[in-house]
C-alpha cells in the first residue's frame, strides 16, 4: 500500500460544556431553564447574561431553527414495517405553481442495517417513501412499475429552503430538483432530477394517526386538508362491489315478482254493469250491491271502474263494507277521457277505465255502497264495476328498486367527487363545466 | 364496511317488498272506517264517510 | 446510531445529543444543561450534515449470494462532493473476486466483466443506454469521486487521490452496472441489487444503541 493514504477515521467526539451560572458557578439544571429568553440561576437567582457564550449558542441555534419545527422531532425512533428507524434529518421544500407557493416537509429515517427511508408530509397527508431499485418504464403520460400502471399527476420544481440534521447527500438551502409524480393510489412513483442524477422513488400513503402511533407523538396529528395525489379513496373500492350487489338484488327482485305473480289468485269476485240516468235518479243516487265473498289470506282488493266516457267524466264514490265486522274502506275514483286535435296533431288525456287497489282486506262477506256522480253534460251513461281479489302490486317493486338504487348512486357520486377533488390539484384538472361556454371568442 | 350495510339494507328491502306483496299492500290510499251500521244496506243514502266516532245509530235521513 | 455522545463535563456520565447538530441536552444523572460548542451554527438550517461512515458490513463479515458463500476481505471508501459510499471487496467460495457496494445501505453485488467498445468518460451522459449480456442498461448517475480510505485486501496496488469518474447504470429488472474510469482503460462491472436480508450476513458490525 502506498504511504500517505488517509486511514479510515472515526468522527470526532462532540465537545460539550455545561451551562453554568457565572456568578456562583452552579450548574443550571432543567428545572429553571424553560423557553424563556432570560435564564435565572436556581441557586443564587442571578439572571444569566445573554452574552454568556453557551447561552448565546442556544439562542443562535433557536433563531436558526425557528423557521420550521419538524412534527416528528429529530432523534425520535419508531417501528415502520417491522424495522426500527430513527429520524435523523428534516428538510422543507417548496414549489411555486401558478404564483402560489406550496411547502412540504421530508423526514429522513435511518436504520444502520436496513438503511434509509423517507417520510413526506404535506397538508396533513403523509407518505412512506423509499428509493426504487428497478427503473420504471415511462410511456407518454404513464409509468409502469412492478406490474402497476401509474398515471402522470404533476411535474414541478422543488426547492429546499430549510434543512436540519443528516442526509445521505449534502442537502443545502437553494438545492433544486425537477420532480415528476405518477400516481396509482395508494402509491406514488416520483422521479427527481438533480443536475446529472435521476432518482426514482416509490411512496405509499399514510394517515397522520398512523405516524403518531409509530413515533408515539403527543397530541393529535394535523388535519389532512383536501385530497392528496395518492390518497386512497374511502369509497372507490366499494363502487364496483355495490353495483354488483345491486345487480344481484335486482335479479332477486325479479324472481320475487315472478313468484308473487304466480302466487296471486287474481280471483274475479264481482262484475256488474250499472246505468246512470239523470232523468230517473231524482236525488239520492247511492245504492248497495249484493254481498260477495272475499276468500283466502288477508290480501288486497282491486276495483276496476270502466265507462265509455268521451270528453266527459264520471266520479264514483265507493265504500267496501264488511257485512260482519262493520269495517269499511272509503274511496272515490274518477274515470275521464278527453281527446282532440290541435297544432301538434292528435292528443288525448285520461282513460276509459280506472283501477285502484285496497290494501290488506281480511277475508269475509262484503258489499259495495256505490254513489256515482256524472259530468252534467251527460244525461245517461253506463259503467262497469269489476272486483278482483289478491292481485300483485307492481308499485312495491318499483319502490324497492329505487331503494336499492339510491345507495349505489350515492356511493358512486361520492367516489366521483373524491376523484375530481384529487385531480383538481394535478397538471390535468377535470374539466370545469362552467368554463365551457363563452370562451370561444378568439378569432 | 359499507358493503355489509348495503347487503343488510338490500335484504331488508327485499324482505319488506315480499311481506308487502304477501299482505296485499297497495300504494293507493283509502280511508278506513269502523262501525258502519248495518242499516246502510236498507238505506244507502244514510251512509256518511265520517263514521269514525259514531258508535250508535243517530237517525238520519 | 448517529446520535453523537460524549461525557458530562460536570459529572462524567454519558450524555447523548438527539441528533447530529443538536446543541442542547440534559445529563441524566446531574440534570445539568449541556451545550455543544463544536457545531457550526452557520450551517444549521442551511446545509445538511453527512452521516458518518455507517456501513454495517466489516472485514470478515460473511454472507450468501446466489447460493455461494462469501467473505469480506477488504474495503474502499469513496468520497464525492455530496457524500460517500463503500465498496467491499469480497471473495466468493469458488475463488472469484467480487464487489459488494454499500451506498446509503443500498446493496449491490457486481463482478468485473469483459466488454469491448466501452465509451470514454467524456462521452457518457445520463439517460444514455447500452446493451450488455442481452440487457439494456440506462445511465442513472455520473459521479466524480476519489478514494477516502482503504482497508484489508484489495486486488490492486496503486491508486492516486485525484478525482475519477464512475458511471452507474440500472435496468428495468433490478440489474446494476458500473463503468470505472480509475484506469486509463475503462472497466465494466455487471451485477444486480440485492436485499440486505437476502445476503444473510453474519458477523456484522454492532452499533451502540441498536
Amino acid at each position: 500500500m502506498s504511504a500517505g493514504t488517509p486511514p479510515l477515521s472515526t468522527p470526532s467526539k462532540p465537545q460539550a460544556k455545561g451551562l453554568n451560572c457565572p456568578k456562583c458557578g452552579a450548574a443550571i439544571t432543567l428545572r429553571t431553564f424553560g423557553q424563556a429568553e432570560t435564564v435565572v440561576c436556581g441557586s443564587c437567582h442571578s439572571i444569566l447574561d445573554a452574552k454568556d457564550p453557551n447561552l448565546a449558542i442556544l439562542q443562535q441555534f433557536d433563531a436558526a431553527t425557528r423557521i420550521s419545527k419538524p412534527l416528528i422531532p429529530l432523534g425520535t425512533r419508531g417501528k415502520l414495517r417491522g424495522t426500527d428507524y430513527e429520524v435523523i434529518g428534516f428538510q422543507r421544500r417548496h414549489s411555486k405553481i401558478e404564483g402560489i407557493t406550496y411547502y412540504w416537509h421530508e423526514y429522513l429515517l435511518f436504520n444502520p442495517y436496513k438503511g434509509f427511508r423517507y417520510l413526506s408530509e404535506y397538508n396533513g397527508h403523509w407518505n412512506d417513501i423509499s428509493v426504487c431499485k428497478q427503473l420504471p418504464v415511462v410511456e407518454f403520460a404513464a409509468a409502469n412499475y412492478l406490474g402497476e400502471v401509474y398515471k402522470h399527476f404533476q411535474s414541478s420544481d422543488a426547492n429546499t429552503d430549510f434543512v436540519l440534521g443528516e442526509f445521505p447527500w449534502q442537502v443545502r438551502v437553494g438545492e433544486h430538483a425537477v420532480v415528476t409524480d405518477f400516481v396509482h393510489p395508494p402509491r406514488v412513483l416520483s422521479s427527481e432530477k438533480m443536475d446529472k442524477e435521476v432518482t426514482w422513488s416509490i411512496g405509499e400513503y399514510m394517515y397522520g394517526r398512523e405516524i403518531w402511533e409509530i413515533f408515539k407523538l403527543p397530541g393529535a396529528p394535523p388535519e389532512a386538508i383536501g385530497v392528496y395525489e395518492n390518497q386512497p379513496s374511502p369509497v372507490t373500492t366499494n363502487v364496483r362491489d355495490i353495483w354488483i350487489a345491486f345487480a344481484a338484488f335486482v335479479f332477486l327482485l325479479l324472481l320475487l315478482m315472478a313468484g308473487f305473480d304466480m302466487l296471486a289468485k287474481k280471483d274475479p269476485v264481482f262484475d256488474q254493469t250499472y246505468t246512470f240516468n239523470r232523468a230517473l235518479a231524482k236525488g239520492e243516487q247511492s245504492f248497495v250491491t249484493d254481498v260477495f265473498e272475499l276468500t283466502g289470506r288477508t290480501s288486497d282488493v282491486e276495483i276496476k271502474t270502466s265507462a265509455p266516457v268521451d270528453n266527459h267524466w264520471i266520479y264514483v264514490n265507493y265504500a267496501l263494507i264488511n257485512q260482519d265486522t262493520e269495517h269499511a274502506w272509503d274511496l272515490g275514483r274518477e274515470v275521464s277521457y278527453y281527446h282532440g286535435y290541435d297544432s301538434d296533431g292528435h292528443w288525448s288525456e285520461g282513460k276509459q277505465s280506472d283501477t285502484v287497489v285496497i290494501s290488506s282486506v281480511p277475508s269475509g262477506h262484503y258489499f259495495l255502497r256505490i254513489e256515482p256522480e256524472v259530468d252534467p253534460l251527460v244525461p245517461v251513461i253506463s259503467y262497469t264495476v269489476e272486483i278482483r281479489r289478491d292481485v300483485p302490486v307492481f308499485g312495491i317493486y318499483g319502490l324497492a328498486f329505487l331503494a336499492l338504487l339510491v345507495p349505489a348512486l350515492i356511493i358512486s357520486w361520492r367516489a366521483y367527487v373524491f376523484e375530481r377533488s384529487r385531480w383538481s390539484e394535478s397538471d390535468h384538472p377535470p374539466m370545469d363545466f362552467s368554463n365551457l361556454s363563452g370562451n370561444s371568442e378568439d378569432a | 364496511m359499507f358493503r355489509k350495510f348495503y347487503l343488510l339494507f338490500g335484504f331488508l328491502t327485499l324482505a319488506t317488498a315480499a311481506y308487502g306483496e304477501y299482505r296485499g299492500w297497495s300504494l293507493d290510499s283509502t280511508t278506513q272506517i269502523k262501525n258502519v251500521p248495518r242499516s246502510v244496506r236498507d238505506n244507502p243514502g244514510s251512509y256518511r264517510a265520517i263514521y269514525v266516532g259514531y258508535h250508535h245509530y243517530t237517525g238520519g235521513k | 446510531m448517529t446520535q453523537p455522545f460524549a461525557n458530562c463535563p460536570n459529572c462524567g456520565a454519558k450524555i447523548v445529543f438527539r441528533w447530529s447538530s443538536s446543541v442542547q441536552t440534559v445529563c441524566e444523572y446531574c440534570k445539568s444543561i449541556l451545550v455543544r460548542t463544536d457545531v457550526d451554527l452557520k450551517k444549521v438550517g442551511q446545509v445538511a450534515d453527512l452521516p458518518p461512515d455507517s456501513s454495517p458490513i466489516q472485514v470478515n463479515t460473511e454472507g450468501m449470494y446466489r447460493n455461494k458463500s462469501f467473505v469480506v476481505v477488504g474495503r474502499i471508501l469513496y468520497e464525492y462532493d455530496q457524500g460517500g459510499w463503500n465498496e467491499w471487496h469480497v471473495m466468493m467460495n469458488d475463488g472469484k473476486s467480487a464487489w459488494l457496494s454499500d451506498a446509503q445501505n443500498e446493496y449491490a453485488i457486481s463482478f468485473s466483466a469483459n466488454a469491448q467498445n466501452l465509451p470514454a468518460a467524456s462521452r457518457v451522459q445520463v439517460g444514455q443506454q447500452f446493451t450488455w449480456s442481452n440487457e439494456r442498461y440506462t445511465v442513472s448517475v455520473i459521479t466524480p469521486a476519489h478514494y477516502r480510505g482503504v482497508e484489508g485486501e484489495l486486488p490492486f496496488q496503486y491508486w492516486d487521490k485525484t478525482d475519477v469518474t464512475f458511471v452507474d447504470l440500472r435496468t428495468e429488472s433490478g440489474k446494476f452496472a458500473t463503468l470505472d474510469y480509475s484506469d486509463p482503460e475503462p472497466v465494466l462491472y455487471l451485477g444486480e441489487f440485492v436485499e440486505f436480508d437476502d445476503l444473510k450476513l453474519k458477523n456484522l458490525r454492532s452499533f451502540e444503541g441498536w
